[in-house]
């Protein structure tokens, strides 16, 4: 498929989903309220305690409270836009593996990454958490009176695609393991989202340095708000710090391709046995 | 034990801690759960410094606070299996069995406890020494203060945990939801994460007199001494009053869209 046609039929596969986001929303109050609100209440929620702590201390270690803020609000970016484009089990995709539903996904006459990068748009249900995230990043920046340049934001946006990559490398990973043990592993998705999200919004400067180590390597914590949020700010950084994230998102990409492709060929010799004749999963 | 009635739910209890063996999961959660410790360890840490305090809480004092908080986390955050059963459908086979069905679903938690504080909590309690943090409570008597104070908050616990079941059918809303909007709010009102007295703006003040608190807030402050005891103590038996009656309320209400929710 040439590169233009690709972006055509990526557009009208976006369009598409995000229509149907909003037919799904516009089926009355009672479903979209509790989703967007749940969304936003669980999002402010991860952050709340590192908030209240920069409040009451007025700041947390080296980082001042507007750093605080920054912190918080590119955390919620990188949240808010996987809920946004990664959503309906998309950054969670052990559950679509574990129950069988990828064979969804193979039958339809497009390549799998297409689907992956697509089905999951939702900007509308989604976006429970891109506008306090934005909210926050934006006042944070007036704050700091940071100059802001083009290359500052093109860096801060290379930063959110490079924090989105880490998270979604991390999980895929991990779901590949469902190739294998569809059963075992099938919700194995919520406890390492549980595991990257819920850690992501804490500055990590007071931990041991082996598990600041771990936490920028084996766990990569650490590369999805703190490690990027110190570059952006300019917090003291060897001068080579600003391509740690991007060199690391390319990695991690690497080997999370390699083992899903690996699960994925395991997937065609044995495909799924987790759907009864009747129709009901095991 | 048969006299007793209990040998029923003793097995449901064993074969629920059967159950945690069935997938490896429970390591990542272990994992997480040591991660979250070092991480908020080394927050407190960059914070206040050695002989430091807020509020009249030393470092010493939030670091034993943060370490208890995460052995007992299971305690002072009630879960038992009913988002389960509702996600299943499997609600309706609970009500066929010849035992009471909160006790049901309390053996099924306790079971799972039993494995978790065994292969997590003790050791955590036994490896805080290694991290430098005291574990032991602020004096003998906060520790059986903390005793009795922890027995109440899963008994608030198991009420909440009635009373948002009975809610989510009644509104029919979906059971995950609820679940994480639940553990988001109970996160940040109950002190399981941060101590109340810690909180900015007073606001700590004012989440002491919610129910939430007196399922995290009211024995961990006691353990550390914290905070006065016998006001915990007669708040956590107040919400234990209010909640019990109303979540039976509403549970009966629902009864009949309970069997059939979920599936």
């Amino acid at each position: 498929m040439a590169a233009d046609s690709v972006w055509r039929r990526l557009f009208r596969l976006w369009a598409l989903y995000g229509s149907m986001d909003l037919l799904w929303l516009a089926r009355g109050p009672r479903i979209a309220v509790p989703f967007i609100l749940s969304d936003f209440v669980t999002g402010i929620a991860t952050i709340t305690a590192t908030f209240l702590l920069a409040e009451r201390f007025n700041g947390i270690g080296p980082w001042a409270k507007p750093q605080v803020l920054f912190l918080l609000g590119y955390s919620l970016l990188v949240r808010g836009l996987i809920d946004v484009l990664f959503n309906f089990n998309m950054a969670q995709v052990s559950r679509r593996i574990g129950r069988g539903q990828l064979d969804h996904l193979l039958i339809q006459p497009q390549p799998l990454w297409m689907a992956f990068l697509t089905e999951g748009f939702a900007p509308f249900s989604g976006a429970g958490m891109l506008l306090p995230g934005l909210g926050l990043t934006v006042y944070s920046v007036a704050e700091l009176q940071l100059s802001v340049s083009g290359t500052w934001v093109a860096l801060f946006a290379l930063y959110l695609v490079g924090s989105i990559a880490i998270v979604l490398s991390f999980e895929y990973a991990w779901a590949s393991v469902a190739f294998w043990a569809p059963r075992a592993a099938e919700e194995i998705n919520s406890d390492t989202w549980r595991l990257i999200t819920q850690l992501a919004p804490f500055p990590l400067e007071g931990i041991a340095g082996w598990a600041l180590a771990g936490l920028l390597t084996i766990l990569p914590v650490g590369l999805v708000a703190w490690y990027p949020a110190r570059v952006l700010l300019r917090m003291a950084g060897p001068p080579w710090a600003p391509l740690v994230l991007p060199v690391a998102a390319l990695i991690a990409s690497a080997f999370a391709t390699w083992i899903f492709t690996r699960g994925l060929n395991q997937y065609g010799r044995t495909g799924s046995s987790r759907y009864l004749s009747l129709g009901h999963r095991r | 034990m048969r006299a007793l009635g209990l040998a029923g739910y003793l097995k449901t209890a064993a074969m629920t801690a059967g159950v945690v063996w069935d997938s490896p999961l429970f390591l990542i959660d272990f994992a997480l759960r040591v991660l979250r410790v070092l991480v908020l360890l080394g927050l407190w840490r960059s914070i206040l410094g050695a002989g430091e305090s807020a509020a009249g809480v030393s470092l010493a004092a939030v670091l034993t606070y943060t370490v208890i908080a995460e052995v007992f986390s299971e305690q002072l955050a009630v879960r038992t299996t009913l988002p389960e059963a509702f996600w299943e459908g499997t609600l309706v086979m609970r009500f066929l069995r010849p035992m009471g069905l909160i006790r049901q679903l309390s053996a099924e938690m306790l079971g799972r406890w039993f494995i978790h504080f065994t292969f997590f909590s003790v050791p955590l309690f036994l490896l805080a020494p290694l991290l430098g943090v005291d574990p032991r409570p602020a004096s003998a008597v906060n520790g059986a203060l903390f005793a009795l104070s922890l027995a109440l908050s899963v008994l608030v616990g198991l009420a909440m945990e009635q009373l948002f079941g009975a809610a989510t059918v009644a509104f029919e809303q979906p059971v995950w939801i609820v679940d994480y909007v639940r553990t988001a709010v109970s996160t940040v009102l109950s002190g399981s994460l941060l101590p109340l007295a810690l909180y900015p703006w007073g606001l700590g003040d004012i989440f002491s007199y919610l129910p939430f608190a007196a399922m995290a807030w009211a024995p961990l402050a006691i353990f550390t001494g914290v905070g006065q005891p016998l006001p915990l103590l007669v708040s956590q038996l107040i919400w234990l009053a209010i909640l019990w009656p109303l979540g039976t309320w509403l549970w009966n209400a629902n009864r009949e869209k309970l069997i059939s929710y979920g599936g």
